[in-house]
C-alpha cells in the first residue's frame, strides 16, 4: 500500500469522493478516476503522466465533500476557485503530491505511439526500449515551475521539498517567433490558427476557471456576441471573449491547450495576458486564497488597484 | 494487383491535383508536436501516414459549417418580399488520401441517413453533392494502437464499405485494390505498376463484446447511477462528437449581415452540449452529463441500429485516444455487456464501472491484439 | 401512432422555407398571440394541406426558426394559424410582427392525430394553457366532421381567466349542443362565473367514461402527469390516450438529432404519440 493510497483512504473517511488517477493499460498513462471507497482507492497512482487538472470537477461537486489529489499547479486552480467563491474551502480536502513535472502526452505519442507504457526514471523516460531526456517531453508549463511547493493542502504525500522544478524553457521557437511578429503578422498567425478550430469547446470545458460552462456566450444567441458558424472569424472572437474573461483568473495550467484537438497554441495568448496582469497588478491568480482578483475589485474611477485590499 | 513505390506517392497525389481534384491527406500541423489532421495537399506538404488524424474525414461530406441559403428582404412595387436563394450544391471533385477503413465505413453509415435509396426518403442535396464528388483512397491498417477497436465491428480493418480504392502497405510501397469504378480509374494510372505481391496481413484490434448491445443499453437505461459513474471523467465538451466519423448531428441558425439580409447555416452540433436540447422554457430533457452521454451511447449502439440496422460506431478510437477528460467508451460498453437485455427501458444493473472494474484500459489488447499484429 | 407522413409542399427541399405574410394577429393572452399566415405564392397556398396535430417551423429571418403546432383546422383554406407564446429569441421576434410582415414557413411536418381511426368513438379533449393550440385544430376538424364521431367533450383549463386562449371560439363551443365544452380555471375568482378547479379533478368528475372513448391531452408537463394518473383511475387504457410532444427541434426531418426520445424522432415519428407507444420508449421527456 503506497502512502498515496493510505492518505486517500484516510481522506475518504470524511470525504464522499476523492479525485485522483489510476493507470490505464490502454492509454499507457494515467487517467483520472473518482474514488468512492477504500477499495477503489487501492488503484490510485501518481506519476509523470498525471497531466489532468482535476480541479475542473470541483465546482460540479459542491453538494459533496470532495478530496482532490493535486499537483502544485492544480492547487493554484483550487485556490483561485476558492477565492472566487466557486468552491467552498470546507468542502475540499487537498491531497498534495510532489510533482517533478508531467509529460506532454502528444510528444510521447509522437516518439513512441499511443498506449505504450512509459517508464520515468532518473532524468530519462523509457518506452519500448527507446529513451528520451525527461525534460524534453515535459509540458511547457512545467519548465521553470514556480509552484512545486503546495500553497495550501490538508494532507501532504511525500516531501514537496524533495522535488526540483524542471529547468526553465520557452516553448521551442514559437514564443520567440511570435514575440518578433508585427501586429499584421500576428493577425495572420491567429487567423491561420483559428481556421482549424472546430468549436468543440474542449478548451472551455477543460478549464477549471471557466464557470459559465453550460450557458457560455460562445454558444448563446442571447447575448449574440459570436455567430454560430464554425470558421476562423467566429472561433477567434469566441476565444477572445473566453480569454478576456480569464484575465486575472488564469493560473496557467495549460489545460485548454492540452485539450485542444487541433493544436491551437492558446497559451501564447494566456501567457501574454497573465504577464500583463502580473506586471500591472502584481497579481498571480491562485497564489493567495484571501486575495481578490484585481479585475473584480479594480476601481476604474481611481484607476488603482489596492494591493492591500 | 497494382503497386506504387513509396517515393512515387507525391506523384500520385500530383496526378490527382492535375486532374482538377482537391486532394486531402493527413499532415502534421505546423508548430504542433503531434496534431495530425486531414488538410489540403498542394504539392509541397509532407504527408503523415503513420499517425491517426485527430478528426475524421467526415468534414468532406458534412462541412463544419455550410450555408443552406441566403435571404434578402426587398421591396417590389412598394410591397415587401423575402427572397430565399438556396446555396448551389458543391461541384468540386475531392479525393481524400490515407483515410482508414473506420473512416470510410462511417461514410456508408452517413450515406444511409443523408442519401437513402432514391424514393425512400429525403436525400440531402448538400451531402449528395459532396459525396458524389468524393473519392476515398483508404490506407489499410497493418498495425493499430490500443485505442483502436474496429475488429469489434464485422470485418474491422478489412472493411471495404465507403472506400473507392484501398492501399495495402507492403515492402517498398503500397498495393492498390479498387473497390469502385472511381478507384479502378485511379489504379489504372501508369504511376502504378502491376505486381505479384500478395496483400499483407491486416491488424487485429482489441475486441469489445457488442452482442445484443442495443437491448442491453435499454436494460440499463434507467440506472442513472451507472451513467453517472460512467461519465465521471467527462467534461461535456464536443470533441468526441466532432472527431467521430459517424456523428452527424447539426444545428441550424441564421446570421444577419445587415437587417435586410443574411444567411441560414447548418453547423456541426454536439449532443454533449447542455444547450443542445435546452428548451426556451428552461426545461432540458438531458440536463446532466450522464443524461447526455447516455443519449450518445444510445444513439450509436441502440437507437440508430434500431432504425438503420447498423451500429453508428466504427471503432476508430479517436474519442478514446484524445478525450481531454480521459474517458474510454469501451469501459461503458463492457459495463453494458454484463446487463440483461431488455426490449423496453429498464433498470437492470450494469457491471461495475468505477475505477476498480472500470480500471480504464483493463480491456487491453487481446492475445491476438495489436502486439501480435505488429 | 399515426402513419401520416409529412407530405409537405417542399418534400424535395424540406430545409428551405416558403415565404409567407402575416394576415392577422390575434392577442390571446398577455404572452400568447395567434398569427394567421398566408403563403406568398398562391400556388403553394392552394396546394397546402395538413391534418390536425401536424407542426410547422416558422422563421423570422435573421432571428431563426421555431416549431409550433398548427392551430387552425384543415378546412380553413384562406390562412393557417400558429399560436405563439413569447419565451425566447425567435418567439420574441415573432411577437414583434404585425399584419403584412414577412415570415417563412416549413410545413406541414410530423404526423397527425389518427382521428380517422376514431370514427364512431367518443373523443375527450383535455387541454391546459398553450396546449390548446394543436387541440384547437383537432377540435375544429372533428366538429367539421361531427357526424362521424360519438360524444365530443373539451376540458380546457388555465391558471386564470386571463390565461385562456381562443375567447371567440370558446363562446361558440359553449353554445353548441353537440359539444360538451368545459372551461376551468385553477382557483375561484370573483369575476369568474365558470368552473374552477384543476384540470385532472374536473376531468375525473365530469369527463367522459372510458368506454368507446379516446382521450387526447396536451398541456404543461405537470398537468399531463396528473391527468395521466386521473385517466388511469377512470379506467382508461394506454392505447386510448394520445398526446402531442414538444421538443427542441432544428431540422424537422429526423436528421439533426436533438428531438429524439430513444429511437423515435418527435419531428417525424411524432409529435403525436399514443401513450401506449410512449411507454415503450426511454423516459427522457
Amino acid at each position: 500500500m503506497t502512502e498515496l493510497v493510505t492518505k486517500i483512504q484516510e481522506v475518504l473517511n470524511e470525504a464522499d469522493v476523492v479525485l485522483g488517477w489510476v493507470h490505464s493499460a490502454a492509454a499507457g498513462a494515467a487517467v483520472p478516476a473518482w474514488f468512492h471507497n477504500a477499495v477503489e482507492a487501492e488503484a490510485a497512482v501518481f506519476d509523470s503522466t498525471c497531466v489532468h487538472n482535476l480541479a475542473v470537477h470541483l465546482p460540479r461537486l459542491q453538494d459533496r465533500t470532495a478530496g482532490i489529489v493535486a499537483k502544485g499547479c492544480d492547487i493554484r486552480s483550487v485556490v483561485q476557485l476558492i477565492s472566487e467563491g466557486q468552491v467552498r474551502r470546507d468542502r475540499v480536502r487537498i491531497i498534495s503530491v510532489p510533482c517533478p513535472g508531467v509529460v506532454d502526452v502528444k510528444k510521447v505519442w509522437r516518439c513512441f505511439g499511443y498506449g505504450k507504457k512509459l517508464i520515468d526514471a532518473g532524468g530519462q523516460v523509457e518506452m519500448e526500449g527507446k529513451t528520451a531526456p525527461r525534460e524534453e517531453i515535459l509540458l511547457w508549463k512545467c519548465r521553470g515551475c514556480r509552484d512545486t511547493a503546495p500553497l495550501i493542502s490538508d494532507v501532504v504525500v511525500g516531501d514537496p521539498a524533495g522535488v526540483a522544478p524542471p529547468s526553465p524553457a520557452e516553448r521551442t521557437g514559437l514564443r520567440e517567433r511570435f514575440d518578433a511578429m508585427t501586429p499584421a503578422e500576428r493577425r495572420r498567425f491567429w487567423q491561420e490558427q483559428f481556421s482549424r478550430c472546430i468549436r468543440c469547446n474542449a478548451c472551455r470545458e477543460a478549464c477549471p476557471l471557466c464557470f459559465c460552462r453550460d450557458v457560455c456566450t460562445m454558444q448563446t444567441r442571447e447575448p449574440h456576441w459570436t455567430g454560430g458558424q464554425i470558421n476562423a472569424r467566429e472561433a477567434e472572437m469566441a476565444q477572445h471573449i473566453r480569454i478576456n474573461h480569464l484575465a486575472g483568473r488564469c493560473t496557467g495550467c495549460e489545460e485548454c491547450e492540452r485539450a485542444c484537438p487541433v493544436g491551437i497554441p492558446l497559451m501564447l495568448l494566456l501567457e501574454e495576458q497573465n504577464r500583463a496582469v502580473e506586471k500591472l497588478f502584481g497579481y498571480r491568480a491562485g497564489t493567495d486564497p484571501e486575495a481578490k482578483p484585481p479585475l473584480l475589485v479594480f476601481d476604474i474611477d481611481n484607476d488603482t488597484w489596492d494591493s492591500e485590499r | 494487383m497494382r503497386f506504387i513505390a513509396t517515393d512515387r506517392i507525391p506523384g500520385l497525389l500530383g496526378r490527382l491535383v492535375e486532374s482538377g481534384m482537391s486532394v486531402w491527406a493527413p499532415q502534421v500541423v505546423k508548430d504542433t508536436v503531434n496534431t495530425v489532421l486531414f488538410a489540403p495537399w498542394t504539392g509541397l506538404e509532407e504527408i503523415s501516414l503513420d499517425a491517426y488524424t485527430m478528426l475524421s474525414a467526415k468534414q468532406l461530406v458534412l462541412p463544419a459549417t455550410e450555408r443552406l441559403f441566403s435571404y434578402r428582404y426587398t421591396l417590389e412595387g412598394g410591397r415587401e418580399r423575402i427572397g430565399i436563394e438556396p446555396s448551389p450544391p458543391a461541384d468540386k471533385e475531392t479525393a481524400v488520401f490515407g483515410a482508414r477503413a473506420c473512416d470510410a465505413r462511417a461514410l456508408a453509415a452517413l450515406d444511409a441517413l443523408f442519401l437513402p435509396e432514391e424514393g425512400s426518403g429525403y436525400r440531402d442535396p448538400g451531402y449528395a453533392a459532396h459525396r458524389a464528388g468524393l473519392t476515398v483512397i483508404t490506407l489499410a491498417c497493418t498495425t493499430c494502437d490500443s485505442a483502436c477497436f474496429c475488429s469489434s465491428f464485422g470485418k474491422g480493418p478489412a472493411e471495404t464499405a465507403g472506400s473507392d480504392l484501398i492501399l495495402y502497405p507492403v515492402e517498398g510501397g503500397l498495393l492498390a485494390e479498387p473497390v469502385t469504378e472511381k478507384g479502378s480509374q485511379i489504379a489504372a494510372f501508369d504511376i502504378f505498376e502491376d505486381s505479384e505481391q500478395s496483400k499483407p496481413e491486416l491488424a487485429t484490434t482489441a475486441c469489445i463484446d457488442l452482442e445484443g448491445i442495443g437491448d442491453k443499453f435499454l436494460g440499463a437505461f434507467n440506472d442513472l447511477d451507472f451513467w453517472q459513474r460512467a461519465t465521471e471523467n467527462c467534461l461535456s465538451c464536443g470533441y468526441c462528437t466532432y472527431a467521430c466519423p459517424a456523428c452527424h448531428c447539426f444545428n441550424i441558425f441564421d446570421e444577419m449581415s445587415s437587417d435586410r439580409e443574411g444567411e441560414r447555416c447548418r453547423s456541426w452540433d454536439a449532443c454533449m452540449f447542455y444547450v443542445y436540447t435546452l428548451e426556451t422554457s428552461g426545461h432540458n430533457p438531458r440536463p446532466s452529463i450522464a443524461h447526455r452521454y447516455r443519449n450518445r451511447v444510445g444513439h450509436k449502439f441502440s437507437y440508430y441500429p434500431a432504425n438503420q440496422g447498423e451500429l453508428l460506431c466504427t471503432g476508430c478510437g479517436r474519442c478514446i485516444r484524445n478525450c481531454p477528460g480521459g474517458l474510454d467508451v469501451r469501459n461503458v460498453l463492457k459495463g453494458l455487456a454484463a446487463v440483461e437485455a431488455a426490449t423496453e427501458p429498464g433498470t437492470r444493473k450494469p457491471g461495475p464501472s468505477g475505477p476498480e472494474a472500470g480500471k480504464p484500459g483493463t480491456e487491453g489488447p487481446s492475445a491476438n491484439g495489436p502486439e501480435a499484429a505488429r | 401512432m399515426s402513419t401520416i407522413a409529412s407530405a409537405g409542399i417542399q418534400a424535395a427541399q424540406p430545409l428551405l422555407p416558403e415565404p409567407a405574410t402575416v394576415a392577422a394577429v390575434i392577442r390571446e393572452t398577455e404572452t400568447i398571440r395567434s398569427y394567421r399566415l398566408v403563403f406568398d405564392d398562391p400556388g403553394v397556398m392552394a396546394a397546402f394541406s395538413f391534418l390536425p396535430g401536424q407542426i410547422g417551423l416558422v422563421s423570422v429571418m435573421g432571428a431563426g426558426e421555431s416549431t409550433f403546432a398548427i392551430s387552425s383546422p384543415p378546412s380553413e383554406k384562406e390562412y393557417f394559424q400558429f399560436s405563439v407564446m413569447k419565451t425566447g429569441v425567435v418567439t420574441g421576434a415573432i411577437h414583434e410582427l404585425g399584419e403584412g410582415d414577412k415570415v417563412a414557413v416549413r410545413a406541414p411536418m410530423g404526423c397527425a392525430f389518427p382521428s380517422d381511426g376514431w370514427k364512431g368513438k367518443n373523443v375527450m379533449i383535455v387541454a391546459g394553457g398553450i396546449g390548446m393550440a394543436p387541440l384547437r385544430s383537432l377540435l375544429l376538424h372533428l366538429l367539421d366532421h361531427r357526424e362521424d364521431y360519438g360524444k365530443l367533450q373539451l376540458i380546457y383549463g388555465a391558471r386564470t381567466p386571463a390565461d385562456l386562449c381562443y375567447a371567440g371560439d370558446r363562446q361558440q363551443w359553449e353554445e353548441r349542443g353537440d359539444l360538451d365544452a368545459v372551461t376551468t380555471i385553477d382557483v375561484e375568482l370573483p369575476e369568474w362565473t365558470g368552473r374552477a378547479g384543476l384540470v385532472p379533478a374536473v376531468m375525473e368528475e365530469s369527463g367522459l367514461r372510458p368506454e368507446n372513448t379516446v382521450a387526447v391531452i396536451c398541456g404543461p408537463p405537470v398537468m399531463i402527469k396528473f391527468v395521466l394518473a386521473s385517466l388511469d383511475r377512470m379506467g382508461y387504457r394506454e392505447g386510448q390516450i394520445y398526446t402531442t410532444l414538444e421538443r427542441r427541434m432544428k431540422c424537422g426531418i429526423g436528421l439533426c438529432g436533438r428531438c429524439n426520445v430513444g429511437p423515435k424522432y418527435v419531428c417525424t415519428d411524432g409529435p403525436v404519440f399514443s401513450l401506449e407507444s410512449l411507454r415503450g420508449l426511454p423516459d427522457e421527456l
